[in-house]
């Protein structure tokens, strides 16, 4: 029976089985904002920085292999 | 080809130590906030008082800023295009910086400062930064397509900072 329900619920839906909780109804990853959440200020302006220069490395073709 | 340097603290403590008077808004201040996104320039709304604008011209010098408007790359601003409340689209030596006289439906910086908080982001570097609510109301009344886009997300993580 519970197979079945989860079946329906797969069926009814594009997420994946488990997915349940971490995407809002408009498609934003809720996993995301609670990581980021979980960090100070500081702490999310460091990763913005990696973020940015890691980018900008992939682009320019200099990231190291 | 040499990677640009992108880094903002620098940025914000030459802003600190020059005692210029500033929020942060845009990008920079949605992931102060906790939203998940990248963002390659950082913007702020600056004091429009004449002695804000002359510490504000100090720290642009130290930071050797220039427009990054095609055309003006030798430009520097002066104290016309500081005072106005247009935005100012700077290259500096740490990276993109954003200038803006006024956001939203005109409001300035004195109207914006009673929606903000301070936040500690380095060990000596505490800066004055929109409130997440502040930054919604704006995008919300700039109406631009890639504002409208960021509001999904910014609307998320104030649910999910609600929660937690």
């Amino acid at each position: 029976m519970a197979q079945r329900d989860s079946s329906r619920t797969t069926e009814a839906s594009p997420r994946l089985p488990g997915s349940e909780g971490t995407h809002s109804d408009d498609g934003v990853d809720l996993t995301l904002i609670r990581w980021m959440l979980s960090l100070t200020p500081a702490e999310r302006l460091q990763v913005l920085q990696q973020s940015v220069k890691s980018l900008l490395r992939l682009r320019d073709g200099d990231a190291k292999s | 080809m040499e990677t640009p340097r992108v880094d903002y603290v620098a940025i914000l403590e030459t802003l600190i130590r020059h005692g210029v008077d500033f929020i942060i808004v845009g990008g920079v201040c949605a992931v102060l906030h906790g939203a998940p996104l990248a963002t390659f320039d950082l913007d702020i709304v600056h004091s429009r008082e004449p002695d804000n604008l002359t510490r504000l011209s100090a720290a642009l010098e130290e930071l050797g800023a220039l427009y990054r408007v095609p055309g003006r790359h030798e430009l520097k601003p002066g104290p016309s295009h500081l005072a106005s409340e247009g935005h100012q689209l700077l290259m500096t030596r740490f990276g993109p910086l954003d200038l803006l006289g006024t956001i939203g439906k005109g409001r300035d910086y004195n109207q914006l400062l009673q929606e903000t908080v301070e936040m500690q982001v380095g060990p000596a570097l505490k800066v004055r930064v929109s409130t997440l609510e502040s930054l919604i109301k704006t995008k919300e009344e700039t109406g631009q397509e890639k504002d409208r886009a960021a509001l999904p997300l910014l609307r998320r993580v104030l649910e999910e900072r609600a929660k937690a």
